[in-house]
């Protein structure tokens, strides 16, 4: 790895950047746009962020803030713990461990570093892990293995039997720099008594693992406070939901983005609440009015991504997106599968969604340990893909739901438990009547394929198949 | 002192070292035919007319490369790596660490203060790290690929280059010219993706200075230069013999030794 | 004797497979060292692990995995697609990983284009990753469903006396399989690795009490030999090969592969199943205990003193880590494995390869020459 980034805490530099974006609007118009010309490589995310008002500010303002949380984390006496975006942070926070989500530090690495975070990419493949793993680690994982970011207590994962690459990655991530590893392991099966014993019994065997490495009980009041957040939270998203599937769509492109990182970062926690709070103002303001999200205020087509976004090249897909009048209706990420989300209304799926009991005490572990079952990802794709409740059934029950044009699937080429079915899903899709696009970039890596020839094929798939 | 001859017979280029007295007394390289024999003959033979001798002349032969099992001539084999980590501590005596780059593999070897062994890597399968890749590339632009290293010193913006695989990266380049990008800073967007898939693997045995590189593609100095702001370390520079001829070279070395004309 | 043994590991449909089909008898095949083969011997139906042996070229593999995935599964979709698995009743997949795990959906699809190609018995085997009380459960209901899905589909029985046969003769096996690894050990030892592992592999490929004898006689006329010397000692680590010609190219380098660590390989034999007690919670344990594959999370430290004693058991001079493409569980282990063993001065050889058939010879041979070539080198130093 060059010498010049083992020089500062790569997270400090990450808190250092969003911090000051997060007080760029503080001064006039004219003082912005100078600062802008100072961020060359930042830029293109801070203005397609801001842009979208108060729900952009408050999530720069909360992105600062769980770095700030991150990088002071020791010295606030709390623990850390390398954790990945399909694992609820709320048990986290509520056991004052600071959860640091390998893929949420890849995309704000790419965000804002000149090489995105391909120097860390390649410096997992000097001490030995695959150039093949999944970026969406592999980009922050790196600085962690170059010891250039905030001490680490614990690593933690629940990706056994749904993505081997992820879950791989934090194996490698606890041998290498020998620490204490523990795994939440997804039988094949979503629901069912079986299932729903294992994955409560494996959560006590977490529970059980935080308190031993940070010496201290599991307070349930904290935790049901936590999940009572969660619980508000959760009737939030199913009201911005509800909201994307009016046509026009009244939510502006990055809100699914919005809606997801802020999870990511803050479930069961005020600041989430905050992000979600603004994004309904602007929603519901223009649902009333019959606005479209779009920024020229025109919904050409809408689109539905079945896997991940494309977090490269300063948000230019986003961009692109709007620019051209395509809708976003979310993907895999965004999804909440609480039982009173619209979609499990919609089609009954209730067996497949979690219920928060926060009046019982007694049901919090189950009603915890059903919740992150049913995280992104965890929910939908185990087992085979076209068994119930799994990725096939999700993906058009959703692409119908929320009216969608088509379907695009971009990911990693890293991600094994896709690729090896994608074609299949993408024949089914096909079938059902959704024109759908596979993605061949790398959402965390542009030297896997450019941004210019992502974006001609993209635009070439909705030319080929009249889309625009 | 008797003379000494090496032969590496690679994928695309075949070479050939005649030393006498701890010199290089003529050396060839020719592109490798379709058969190993062949190729072998002709860059001996090339290199024999060069020194004015015949293959009677020469005492000991070692050969390495792809086809050095086919070699008729040779009383001994060598692998490659061998040969170019005994070949770097002859271009540059104290080095440590030995990066080569050529046709269609690269390799990153380390050394310890005897110039023994003590680890190597080479990249796996795909031609993205290698010198066909510099090739393809060049092809594609229409330049000769000793020009990349000269075009890339011009550079002032260089593109971010595909890197997984070269025939998606040509896809890329053709796109960044038909988008009117600067000849020159695709050039240096190229050399930089190669420099850095090579740093993966010279990150992955060590770097320890001081650091050689042979074979063909360490005449590109936009490849070296992008290489030394990686590694962060500076790349010695090979004055006393062509970099590509690295293989043959160790060989010929070898075969000193094994003459028990060395130490 | 070794001849058995070579037609069994280099062809799929082999004689026993013939003699057994032409019995009328049943072939259950499945994809992982996961699988109990007792359950099926019990009842009457031949176990067979599936391979990607002998494929030619990956176009209908490739028309339904993605890109990005391993050659192996691909290359048994591939078999599958051109009927080559035609013997078989019926199919276990396992998540061993993400890959394999996948080789279940493409297959089926690919019935539907390719049809008669799916057997008609196909079961998904849901194996936790981890070893514990409340993953034993579910491994132990998730072999009684195995058990309820075999006995309804082929109208047979699991008889609990039977079963305890099966289990006692598959310990006999494991037993003269140690007997096999300790010859393989020795300081001259009686077979090559390529020899060895074709001892190994024929026994997914055919009938246990056939199998038996063989290894048997096989261990008697080893043990009369003079054995072979003067080699490098190596050790084989990593992805699954079922392909003796991975180590032919090995040994042609003038090394001999005196242990390994392969899914087919000697993670197949070690430990036995307890005769005691219930029986399927036994064969449940103990398949499930097996802790050498990678896809067994956060157990590293486990696997890398399975190596370690090996390594020091078999005295072997160096350890080749090898992996196919994209399989990154190997591929990163490998990576800690490296770094590991080398601090104690055991030398190591990573290598990336496509599986399949064996293009990239040439390359394989020039790095194994040069280690072979490090470790005669520093031989010398010490000498």
């Amino acid at each position: 790895m060059r010498k010049e980034l083992k020089e500062y805490k790569f997270d400090w530099m990450l808190l250092s950047c969003f911090s000051a974006a997060s007080k760029l609007q503080n001064g006039t118009e004219k003082e912005y746009q100078q600062m802008l010309r100072y961020i060359p490589y930042f830029r293109g995310v801070v203005e397609t962020v801001l842009s979208t008002g108060k729900p952009g500010q408050r999530f720069i303002e909360i992105c600062a803030k769980y770095l700030d949380n991150l990088v002071n984390a020791k010295e606030r006496g709390y623990h850390t713990a390398i954790t990945t975006f399909c694992f609820s942070p709320i048990i986290f926070y509520a056991m004052d461990i600071m959860p640091i989500c390998l893929e949420v530090m890849s995309v704000m690495l790419t965000f804002t570093y000149k090489r995105g975070s391909s120097d860390f990419l390649d410096f997992c493949n000097e001490v030995g892990f695959t150039e093949t793993s999944c970026s969406s680690q592999r980009g922050s994982l790196g600085a962690y293995l170059a010891g250039i970011g905030t001490d680490i207590d614990m690593i933690v994962t629940d990706t056994p039997g749904v993505c081997d690459t992820n879950a791989n990655a934090f194996a490698f991530a606890a041998s290498y720099l020998n620490k204490p590893f523990f795994q939440l392991d997804m039988p094949p099966d979503l629901t069912g008594n079986r299932s729903d014993e294992y994955h409560r019994e494996d959560y006590k065997a977490l529970i059980a693992f935080l308190e031993e490495h940070t010496g201290k009980k599991l307070d349930l009041d904290r935790l049901r406070e936590t999940l009572q957040e969660a619980e508000k939270q959760d009737a939030m998203i199913a009201e911005l939901e509800e909201l994307a599937r009016l046509v026009p769509n009244p939510l502006p492109v990055t809100y699914n983005f919005f809606v997801y990182a802020s999870r990511f970062l803050f479930a069961g926690m005020p600041e989430c609440t905050r992000v979600l709070e603004a994004m309904l103002e602007v929603g519901r303001k223009n649902a009333a009015e019959g606005k479209s999200g779009i920024s020229n205020g025109k919904e050409k087509v809408r689109s539905f991504f079945c896997y991940i976004d494309h977090y490269v090249q300063s948000l230019k897909f986003w961009q692109m997106l709007d620019e051209y009048g395509i809708c976003y209706q979310g993907n895999i990420l965004s999804r909440s599968w609480a039982s009173n989300a619209p979609h499990v209304k919609e089609y009954g799926t209730y067996e497949a969604a979690y219920t928060l009991h926060t009046d019982d005490l007694d049901k919090l572990i189950g009603d915890i340990a059903l919740l992150n079952s049913r995280m992104p990802m965890i929910k939908s794709i185990r087992g085979p893909y076209d068994a119930p409740h799994m990725w096939l059934q999700d993906t058009l029950s959703l692409a119908k739901m929320y009216k969608a044009d088509f379907i695009v699937y971009n990911g990693t080429p890293g991600c094994r438990n896709t690729w090896g079915m994608v074609k299949l899903l993408a024949r089914d899709t096909e079938k059902a009547g959704f024109p759908t696009y596979i993605m061949y970039a790398d959402a965390f890596d542009e030297r896997v394929q450019s941004w210019e020839t992502t974006r001609d094929r993209f635009l070439e798939f909705l030319t080929v198949r009249r889309l625009i | 002192m008797r003379i000494v001859a090496g032969c590496d017979v690679g994928s695309l280029t075949s070479k050939a070292v005649i030393m006498s007295d701890g010199k290089i007394i003529a050396s060839s390289i020719i592109k490798s035919k379709a058969r190993p024999w062949e190729s072998a003959e002709s860059v001996m033979n090339e290199a024999l007319q060069k020194a004015q001798i015949s293959m009677n002349n020469i005492a000991f032969c070692v050969g390495t490369g792809y086809g050095r099992e086919k070699i008729p001539f040779v009383n001994e084999i060598s692998s490659e790596i061998a040969c170019h980590a005994k070949a770097a501590r002859w271009l540059i005596p104290n080095a440590r660490t030995v990066i080569d780059i050529g046709g269609q593999d690269c390799k990153a070897i380390k050394l310890d203060e005897k110039g023994n062994m003590v680890k190597f890597i080479t990249n796996d399968k795909c031609a993205s790290g290698t010198g066909r890749f510099l090739e393809v590339m060049a092809k594609v632009l229409g330049v000769g690929v000793d020009q990349l290293g000269e075009l890339s010193s011009k550079s002032k913006n260089p593109i971010t280059c595909a890197t997984a695989c070269t025939v998606w990266a040509q896809a890329d380049v053709i796109q960044h010219i038909n988008d009117g990008v600067p000849i020159e800073d695709i050039a240096a967007g190229i050399n930089t993706a190669m420099a850095a898939r090579m740093s993966v693997l010279a990150g992955n045995i060590g770097v320890e200075r001081e650091v050689c590189m042979t074979g063909g593609v360490a005449k590109n100095e936009g490849v070296v230069q992008a290489l030394e702001k990686i590694l962060g370390v500076k790349i010695r520079r090979i004055r006393n013999a062509d970099p590509q001829i690295a293989g043959a070279l160790g060989a010929a070395l070898i075969a000193k030794e094994k003459l028990g004309e060395d130490k | 004797m070794m001849d058995a043994f070579l037609h069994a590991a280099t062809s799929l449909e082999n004689d026993y497979v013939k003699k057994w089909k032409s019995a009328g008898k049943k072939i259950i095949g499945y994809t992982c060292s996961y699988v109990p083969d007792e359950i099926l011997h019990s009842v009457g139906i031949l176990p067979y692990r599936i391979r990607g042996y002998g494929v030619g070229d990956t176009a209908i593999g490739d028309t339904y995995f993605g890109p990005f995935i391993c050659s192996l599964p691909r290359c048994m979709l591939q078999l599958a697609g051109e009927r080559k698995f035609a013997f078989l009743d019926g199919i276990i997949i396992t998540p061993g990983c993400d890959s394999m795990r996948r080789l279940d959906e493409c297959w089926r699809k690919a019935n539907d284009d390719i049809q008669g190609i799916l057997p008609k018995f196909h079961f998904h085997y849901g194996v936790p990753h981890k070893y514990a009380d409340y993953t034993i459960k579910w491994f132990y209901d998730e072999t009684v469903r195995f058990v309820n899905a075999v006995e309804s589909h082929f109208n047979v029985r699991v008889d609990e006396e039977k079963l305890r046969n099966s289990i006692r003769l598959y310990n006999e096996s494991r037993k003269m399989l140690e007997e096999f690894e300790a010859l393989r050990c020795a300081e001259k030892p009686p077979f090559s690795g390529t020899e060895a592992l074709a001892v190994i592999i024929s026994g997914c490929a055919m009938p246990r009490e056939e199998y038996n004898a063989l290894l048997k006689n096989f261990l008697e006329e080893s043990k009369a030999l003079q054995g072979i010397k003067n080699r490098i000692r190596l050790m084989l680590v990593g992805s699954a090969n079922d392909d003796i010609e991975l180590v032919r190219v090995i040994e042609e380098s003038g090394a001999l592969v005196v242990a390994d660590n392969l899914c087919f390989g000697a993670r197949l034999y070690e430990d036995l199943v307890e005769e005691q007690g219930d029986p399927v919670f036994n064969l449940a344990k103990r398949y499930l205990a097996h802790n050498e594959c990678p896809r067994r999370y956060g157990d590293y430290k486990k696997r890398l003193a399975i190596l370690r004693e090996k390594a020091h058991r078999a005295r072997v001079d160096g350890v080749i880590l090898q992996n196919i493409r994209f399989c990154d569980l190997h591929g990163a282990e490998n990576g800690l494995f490296e770094r590991d063993l080398e601090k104690e001065g055991i030398p190591c050889m990573r290598i990336e390869r496509e599986y399949g058939p064996l293009v990239e010879k040439g390359r394989l041979k020039m790095r194994v020459d040069a280690f072979v070539e490090r470790i005669r080198q520093k031989r010398r130093e010490i000498a």
